[in-house]
């Protein structure tokens, strides 16, 4: 299905069916089929590498903002050896904008919990962590209930569907640290430790969860497995953008008339997701400007928006990123300044301080961009933040700092004459 | 042999290697703060950002791919790579801030980030003068600072512990204090508390960090964050002197260094030795700096009318000759130490061969449940297995106490046996003891003599530790006859080099009336008429001692310098008692 | 004064270890429960969590701190942390604050003399679609703030009725 025939999309991931979180609803609806096909069809699923290799052709690219191939990140995992072997999927959803995740928890559990067992048999797993953040607590009882139900209809569980794989499935949750999103530090966390990301290599799938080889997967894309063993690797990346296939939960925040989660497929115009599908600008405002993945990703100014679809290689062209699919949209009355405050003061709470130029930088950045908001700022601080954020970008161990860059750098870049217009007004307000 | 390049510059290496560790190694500097070599690498600070590459290998034939000038063709990391943990490859290419401007740009960058919320005390910081971050800023930091707005304000002047003292302000998180009480002294007593830029290290709330290893983190801070609660604010470190030294508060003889000003020990640090201590000491042997400024004997003490009273050199050795010589020679009881040297030990036994003196005794100083397995030892002294080397018999308390009581002169070398309960004092009443001191004690203060000795910090000699290692003493501080223009042993700091007679810190206050035991013994010997016992120096003695005694043979101060100390042959030093 | 597990508490904690290979995994879970318990994580708390764990109570503390939900001093019956961050503050999460500061009497930060509130600004909380919006002690997302929902809000609040669970279906979704 092509990303413009949008509107006749039929949604699989959380499909129109009432009460599919039950567990006998989505058994109903051919639930767990595709757990059972690999599991027991041994003609279609030659191996658990099988499985792998399935998943990879669907290149279905991680759902967390990364965009790596999850099945090649599977392949990663080195050959079981009978000792444990660890699935950690990733629900800490922290991003700014960012809001999908939580969707899958409450209307559709039993889809992700099919995704992470599917991918748990492909790599030879022997338990599964689910780590929600610790905000979600409603998700997290519904997670608990979930994977209680499956363990009761043997979903999970030893010898499931009569064969000889056997896995647990625990949930476990955080307690407020947006770090823990960052795939080490989430299993720093989940170790029970301060969530400080650890230094790879080693990769997670040498060394992950207590020194044993771990996979980490964001819940969206984990969602996604069901439907491409049931409908083959072709299907899933037929749909949307060729670059970024498959159906894509939207999250659509800020000045439009009908914020929220959307699942459709990749690629749709974002001028398209915000005028049509999230019902247009609120109030009638004219639009500014879009962060289009997540707080993390460069905002777009509207003129450059024409043409641009939300897949990878589109948004990089444009300048930016995909990153988690959590759309921004700010109207014509938007306070940049304020906003790229806002931004800055978030990544200097959230740094978890271990390296440098992160804990440094970050509170650094805060400190200028309030200096400039309260009207004290001068023009050479724009260019001192600009210098801070290539002083923190690519030197630390994880993507928190870039992430605290990226905005800086491009909402400056981009909206420069309202950055110095603040910074003149104080220049004036002096003399 | 596999290779790597590094500035250009070709070097073959051999098993795991961490490159920051291995360029140090080739007498080459990469900055950084939290890397230790005997601790994990969290790779926290950045600051030991280089480029590397990897050569490119064609994959059919295994052959690196060349460039049109026939070099190797080069795969750069996209990001700058942290040298403490990246181990070294066959063929991996370093550039270093010697040959790199984006190299050298990183490390400024990173510098200039740490500082920002540092408060840049240095003329009130005790770690001034050999502070990691100082010395590191001055080299490859920005030359000033873009920051101007608040720092972020932290507790200051928090007692951890006991012993250490942080300044919160000061810490740049490198998390090497956290690091030694989860991975080296395994205490866990130390966490980073709160995030971000507000982190900081600290002990449970309401815990003291009383770590018997504590200190040890104060040598580990890169910065004054933390300090010693006993040195803080003593001395500029570049007002010291320091000399290389073992610590003799145990068995273990840890290798340390002994820190002097104007002849005052200010503070023990411990010195790398991977056979013996790595780079730690306990907490314990650092406080002994205290015994060798404080309570000293200086100056022969004699007991007139039951009063001790000063004496004179000339006096002490004319009366001990007159009580050995008064007594028949069998009733004259030689007490040898395991707190005094080997040389020590030596001279005193020798000294008693040639008169035909029962030969020396001497009973160890344990105390059973002190040690822990890493450096402290139940054994309290520094040289026992010295004693038993030398062939000395071991005594029970028992024994000794019944060796005192039935002697009619008491020759005791550096052991208060009255204080640690071998013998009572009242034992000593019908006995002439002579004492060799360091210290005044009990002891000290009920014989007939005491002779004033040099402490290890005042002479160079040697101690076998509870594994048979012999290690050696320099002389760090000055007595009232040595000097250390004349004393090549002795060191040499920054005062005595360049200091004028208006400098604060030279006085002759601190120098103790004292002399090396083997000194005296030949000044007693020549007194006495007799040949060949004539030493100046530990080091002699210690060349006697090599040729005479199979067990110290090869043992010598150049091999001991060389070797960092000598393991003996262990079999004859564990002697049961 | 002097914390304890209840017998239930311990065979959760029982039921927590369970789930890991080894016994640190448990801190934060165990600190949760530990704030079910009490209300709070102050010192004496999270020492009763290392000595339960058998854990250095310096790793519980530097656990309890690196985490903002765990509240490391007694708060209010209700604590609202009002969301601020990015949507929210373009959606007027800041009036919400505001409106709440001066409702109640407080900073943000602080609590209300009877220990009925305390107002927290806080970080994205993952509800960016219904900005803005605040939680309440940990548990609840009362979501699509105006200020008169807000100020409904209070009044039940103080009366100790507690809000529903507030669902919020995708705007497509047809369910049939």
């Amino acid at each position: 299905m092509s990303s413009a025939d949008w509107k006749n999309y039929e949604p699989v991931l959380i499909p129109n069916v009432k009460d599919i979180h039950k567990i006998d609803v989505y058994i109903k609806n051919g639930g767990y089929s595709a757990l059972k096909s690999v599991l027991t069809d041994k003609k279609k699923w030659a191996d658990s590498k099988s499985v792998v290799d399935e998943v990879k052709a669907a290149n279905i690219r991680g759902r967390g903002g990364a965009g790596f191939n999850a099945g090649l990140k599977w392949s990663f995992m080195p050959p079981a050896d009978g000792g444990p072997r660890y699935l950690a999927c990733n629900g800490d959803e922290s991003e700014p904008g960012t809001f999908k995740d939580r969707k899958i928890f409450e209307y559709n559990p039993h889809v992700f919990i099919e995704g992470a067992l599917i991918a748990a048999y492909a790599m030879q797993i022997t338990t599964i962590y689910v780590y929600i953040r610790g905000e979600y607590l409603a998700y997290i009882k519904m997670m608990e209930k979930a994977i209680q139900d499956a363990y009761d209809k043997g979903m999970i569980g030893k010898n499931i569907f009569g064969s000889d794989y056997s896995v647990d499935f625990h949930v476990t949750y955080g307690a407020g640290a947006y770090i823990c999103g960052e795939e080490t530090s989430m299993l720093e966390s989940l170790e029970g430790k301060r969530g400080y990301p650890r230094v790879k290599p080693p990769f997670p799938a040498q060394k992950g969860l207590w020194g044993r080889p771990t996979t980490i997967n964001n819940i969206e894309t984990l969602a996604h497995v069901p439907s491409v063993i049931n409908r083959g690797a072709g299907w899933f990346s037929s749909i949307g953008a060729e670059n970024h296939p498959g159906p894509i939960l939207y999250g659509i925040s800020g000045h439009v008339n009908r914020p929220g989660v959307y699942e459709l497929p990749s690629g749709i115009p974002i001028l398209d997701l915000i005028h049509d599908v999230a019902g247009g600008m609120k109030n009638g405002k004219k639009l500014k400007a879009v962060i289009p993945g997540g707080s993390s990703t460069p905002v777009l100014r509207a003129d450059q928006l024409e043409g641009i679809t939300m897949d990878s290689e589109s948004l990089r062209t444009a300048g930016t990123m995909l990153g988690t699919a959590g759309m921004v949209v700010m109207d014509e009355d938007t306070d940049m300044v304020d906003m790229l405050w806002r931004i800055t003061h978030f990544y200097h709470h959230e740094s978890c301080g271990q390296c440098t130029p992160c804990r440094e930088g970050t509170g650094w950045l805060e400190k200028i961009m309030l200096k400039i908001k309260n009207g004290n700022g001068e023009v050479k601080d724009l260019d001192l933040l600009l210098d801070i954020t290539t002083q923190m970008e690519g030197r630390t161990i994880c993507a928190l700092a870039d992430a605290a860059a990226w905005p800086v750098r491009h909402t400056i870049t981009r909206f420069r004459d309202e950055f110095e217009a603040r910074c003149k007004k104080s220049a004036h307000a002096v003399v | 042999m596999p290779e790597v390049f590094i500035d250009g510059k070709r070097y073959e290496y051999e098993g795991e290697q961490r490159l920051l560790q291995f360029i140090q190694d080739q007498g080459m500097e990469v900055p950084f703060f939290c890397y230790h070599p005997s601790m994990t690498a969290p790779a926290n600070c950045r600051q030991c950002m280089v480029k590397v590459g990897q050569p490119v290998k064609d994959r059919e034939t295994g052959e690196y791919e060349k460039d049109e000038d026939g070099e190797r063709v080069i795969r750069w990391f996209p990001k700058l790579q942290t040298s403490c943990n990246i181990m070294i490859a066959d063929g991996m290419v370093v550039k270093t801030q010697e040959t790199d401007d984006l190299v050298k740009r990183a490390q400024k960058d990173n510098l200039e980030l740490i500082l920002i919320n540092h408060p840049l005390d240095c003329p009130i910081c005790d770690q001034a003068g050999e502070c990691p971050l100082q010395i590191q800023t001055y080299k490859y930091g920005p030359e000033g600072s873009r920051f101007e707005v608040k720092k972020v304000h932290k507790p200051k002047r928090v007692q951890l512990g006991p012993r250490v003292v942080l300044d919160a302000e000061r810490c740049i998180n490198c998390t090497r204090c956290t690091r030694f009480t989860e991975e080296i002294s395994k205490t866990h007593q130390l966490t980073i508390t709160s995030r971000g830029d507000k982190n900081y290290p600290t002990a449970a709330p309401g815990r003291e960090f009383d770590d018997p290893y504590s200190l040890n983190t104060v040598d580990l801070c890169p910065v004054g964050a933390l300090t010693s609660a006993d040195f803080r604010f003593k001395a500029r470190v570049w007002e010291m002197n320091q000399t290389p030294s073992i610590d003799i508060s145990n068995g273990k003889g840890c290798n340390i260094d002994i820190w002097t000003r104007d002849n005052l020990v200010l503070r023990i640090t411990p010195r790398f030795n991977e056979e013996v201590n790595d780079y730690w000491m306990p907490d314990e042997g650092r406080e002994a700096y205290k015994r060798f400024n404080e309570n000293r004997v200086s100056r022969p003490l004699q007991k007139l009318d039951n009063e001790q009273v000063n004496s004179s050199w000339n006096n002490a050795i004319a009366t001990i000759s007159e009580q050995v010589d008064g007594v028949d020679k069998k009733d004259v009881t030689i007490i040898a130490s395991p707190h005094a040297s080997v040389e020590e030990n030596y001279i005193l036994a020798k000294f008693a061969s040639l008169l035909g003196m029962n030969p020396p005794v001497f009973t160890p100083h344990v105390e059973k449940g002190k040690g822990d397995g890493f450096l402290l030892t139940d054994d309290l002294a520094p040289n026992a297995n010295g004693c038993r080397l030398l062939g000395f018999e071991e005594k029970s308390a028992a024994g000794i106490a019944a060796a005192v009581e039935k002697a009619k002169v008491v020759l005791l070398l550096s052991d208060h046996l009255a204080d640690r309960g071998i013998i009572t004092t009242d034992k000593l009443k019908d006995t002439f003891v002579a004492v060799f001191a360091t210290n005044h004690s009990e002891t000290t203060k009920n014989a007939d003599l005491v002779v004033p000795i040099t402490t290890a910090a005042e002479h160079a000699a040697s101690y076998v530790n509870v594994d048979g290692r012999i290690q050696r003493t320099f002389p760090a501080k000055e007595t009232k006859y040595s000097n250390r223009r004349l004393d090549l042993e002795m060191s040499e700091g920054r005062l005595d080099r360049y200091g004028t007679s208006f400098d604060n810190w030279i006085t002759e206050e601190n120098k103790i009336d004292c002399l090396p035991l083997w000194r005296f013994m030949s000044e007693l010997a020549a007194y006495k008429g007799m040949e060949n016992f004539a030493y100046t120096s530990g080091r002699e003695i210690m060349d006697e001692i090599a040729a005479a005694n199979d067990l110290f043979s090869g043992v010598s101060y150049e091999a001991m310098d060389e070797q960092s100390g000598i393991t003996l042959d262990k079999t004859k030093t564990t002697v049961k008692l | 004064m002097e914390y304890e597990f209840t017998k239930e508490d311990l065979k959760e904690i029982e039921k927590i270890k369970a789930k890991y290979p080894e016994v640190m995994p448990a801190t934060l879970p165990v600190l949760w429960v530990a704030q079910n318990r009490f209300g709070h994580v102050e010192p004496e708390v999270q020492r009763l969590v290392a000595k339960t764990l058998g854990l250095p109570e310096a790793h519980v503390h530097g656990v309890a701190t690196f985490y903002t939900q765990y509240y490391k001093e007694k708060k209010g019956k209700y604590v609202l942390d009002v969301c601020t961050c990015l949507s929210c503050q373009l959606c007027g999460g800041y009036d919400i604050l505001e409106h709440l500061e001066k409702t109640l009497g407080i900073k943000k930060g602080e609590t209300t003399q009877d220990g009925k509130f305390t107002l927290n600004e806080v970080e994205c909380l993952g509800a960016c679609g219904y900005a803005p919006m605040l939680q309440i002690t940990n548990d609840k997302y009362i979501n699509n703030l105006t200020v008169e929902k807000t100020d409904k809000l209070i009044d039940m609040l103080k009366k100790d009725e507690e809000p529903e669970y507030e669902e919020i279906e995708m705007p497509l979704r047809k369910v049939k």
